[in-house]
């Protein structure tokens, strides 16, 4: 069965476009403009995938996938944006988002992206795998949780791969190991940048490291 | 004078001609004003720009003008006074200089001929040059014999005194006005520097995409104009101006991205600054990029960099029709040897990847020498 896809955006334009995109593969249940009519429809339809816009009135995309997560748990939410502000992007994860594409995505990519966070598994474009290696880079913190806070040898190749414009796909082929296992490691970076309390997570952005 | 009686004047919500009169009457008091200012100025009683004073009711100024001339009884019933004659006269020249300096009024001699102004404005006025006639007779009455100044000295400098209390708050007036305008005109040029920024890029760009019927032109074009706005809006100036090579990296991408319509994907891990090992780099970087974007084929080329401790490396990956390295010869081999060339010179090493109908990866890396 195909996704149930929930919309929201407050640029109608943009909206009525990624609408045509999407409705050819997925079921579109609705979309909403404003933060407050989003939370409440996304209630109510309980889709299988919402994709929201970063920057909006009214505390932006954020504010929509706190609001909905706390009521309706499973709905997956792609976040999707022109902003390459990495401190938004990396807010949005943290609140639960599942992926971040740019909204200069190709079409057939944006569906692919869907696709996948409907199967459950973590979307990373090439700019949001470049945030997370940026992120988990440089000094560790004195109390440091492994587990969380650092990120495996494995994990950064598979970043790496990505920033460079590889699709999963390939990803897997250079490395030798399977799509399943390139899509486990994504996931497995998705919850560490969730649940990571590294405090560079927060402020790195306003600290480039200079070599 | 530092600001404290304005800002006290704003508080009572009285002008602040009055309360530089009553601070000058109160120091002929033993100095008395001048404490209470000093007291005040350490309080940082300061005048707030732009604050909504709220206006003043007449019942509540004569209030304030009862309880400023109980005060004064006071002192001179507890005997805390040096004299009628010296206190009278300053408070008559104070408070009548301040009738007349009011900024709410026109100014002396429009205040008789103006016909805006009411009838309390006028007696103000009235008032306020009657005070002043009174005190700078009393004050040649006293002074005059005491100091022996000749008459006609005295009477020229009461004149000139007096004629500059009439005309200086309209002076004074006319400069203030003058800042008000500049300050005005200041904010006019910024906004039309906006305006000309915004028609030099966007208009422009918009006009350029409305008379496009290229679809890949328009989204070249549309592409160029969100990088350079968003760099014009939150742009990463160069820190204490050295130059970066993240920035770099990024401009070397917009302009091939433009030249060859193909556009670039840039991500940037860390950072380094421009210096002349990383500029070769740079060049380097550039040259893969346009190789990429003018033979690959590709719809669009992917940028990676990184930066850690002790290496930075560079990769131009594109998804294009790749190469078979033994075959082909001419124009694309000349420029990957000149790229290895380029990165070997400054230190570091270059590796071309392609393979047919795989698409191409060049990789830049550059050990970082300790500076």
């Amino acid at each position: 069965m195909s996704a149930r896809v929930y919309l929201v955006d407050d640029h109608r334009l943009f909206l009525a476009g990624v609408r045509a995109e999407l409705s050819e593969e997925f079921t579109i249940v609705g979309s909403g403009y404003d933060v407050d009519t989003a939370i409440e429809e996304i209630r109510g339809f309980d889709p299988d995938v919402v994709l929201v816009d970063v920057h909006m009135p009214d505390g932006g995309g954020i504010a929509v996938v706190e609001g909905v997560l706390g009521t309706n748990p499973d709905v997956k939410f792609l976040a999707l944006s022109v902003s390459d502000q990495a401190e938004d992007v990396i807010a949005m994860i943290r609140a639960g988002a599942r992926g971040y594409v740019t909204k200069t995505i190709e079409p057939a990519d944006l569906a692919n992206a869907v696709r996948r966070i409907h199967a459950g598994d973590a979307v990373f474009s090439p700019r949001l795998a470049g945030f997370v290696l940026d992120a988990f880079a440089g000094a560790m913190p004195a109390e440091v949780d492994p587990e969380l806070d650092q990120l495996t040898a494995r994990e950064k190749d598979v970043l790496r791969l990505i920033a460079r414009g590889f699709a999963y796909k390939q990803v897997a082929r250079k490395l030798n190991i399977s799509i399943k296992t390139v899509e486990t490691h994504v996931s497995s970076v998705l919850r560490k940048l969730q649940l990571s309390n590294r405090h560079e997570l927060a402020r790195w952005a306003s600290k480039r490291r200079i070599v | 004078m530092a600001g404290v009686a304005g800002g006290l004047a704003d508080t009572l919500g009285v002008s602040d001609a009055f309360v530089r009169a009553a601070f000058i009457t109160l120091s002929t008091v033993w100095g008395l004003g001048l404490l209470v200012y000093l007291g005040l100025w350490l309080m940082e009683l300061d005048r707030i720009e732009d604050r909504v004073v709220e206006p003043v009711l007449p019942h509540q100024a004569y209030g304030l003008a009862i309880g400023f001339a109980g005060l004064m009884l006071l002192l001179g019933s507890v005997g805390w006074w040096p004299s009628n004659a010296l206190v009278l006269t300053v408070g008559a020249l104070a408070f009548g200089t301040a009738a007349l300096t009011d900024r709410n009024m026109p100014g002396p001699l429009a205040a008789l001929v103006d016909p805006s102004v009411d009838r309390p404005g006028r007696l103000r006025m009235l008032i306020g040059v009657g005070l002043l006639i009174g005190g700078l007779a009393v004050f040649s009455a006293n002074v005059g014999p005491i100091y022996e100044i000749g008459p006609v000295l005295l009477a020229v400098a009461l004149t000139g005194v007096g004629i500059l209390v009439a005309f200086g708050p309209w002076v004074t007036r006319l400069a203030r006005d003058l800042g008000t305008e500049r300050r005005e005109r200041i904010r006019q040029e910024e906004r039309a520097e906006m305006a000309a920024h915004l028609h030099d890029s966007v208009l422009q760009t918009l006009a350029l995409i409305q008379r496009s019927d290229d679809p890949l032109r328009m989204s070249m074009l549309a592409r160029h104009q969100e990088s350079e706005l968003r760099d014009w809006l939150y742009g990463n100036l160069p820190l204490d101006g050295v130059d970066l090579l993240s920035t770099a990296l990024k401009d070397a991408a917009k302009r091939i991205e433009a030249d060859h319509q193909v556009p670039i994907d840039v991500v940037v891990v860390g950072d380094h600054t421009l210096d002349d090992s990383t500029r070769a780099l740079l060049g380097a970087a550039s040259e893969a990029m346009v190789n990429a974007a003018k033979h690959s084929g590709a719809e669009r080329v992917s940028l990676y960099f990184e930066a850690d401790d002790d290496e930075l490396v560079v990769y131009v990956t594109d998804q294009g029709k790749g190469f078979d390295s033994g075959e082909v010869a001419g124009d694309r081999q000349g420029i990957s040897r000149s790229i290895k060339a380029r990165v070997q010179r400054a230190g570091g090493v270059a590796a071309v990847d392609s393979q047919l109908g795989e698409g191409t990866e060049v990789t830049l890396r550059l050990p970082v020498v300790a500076s």
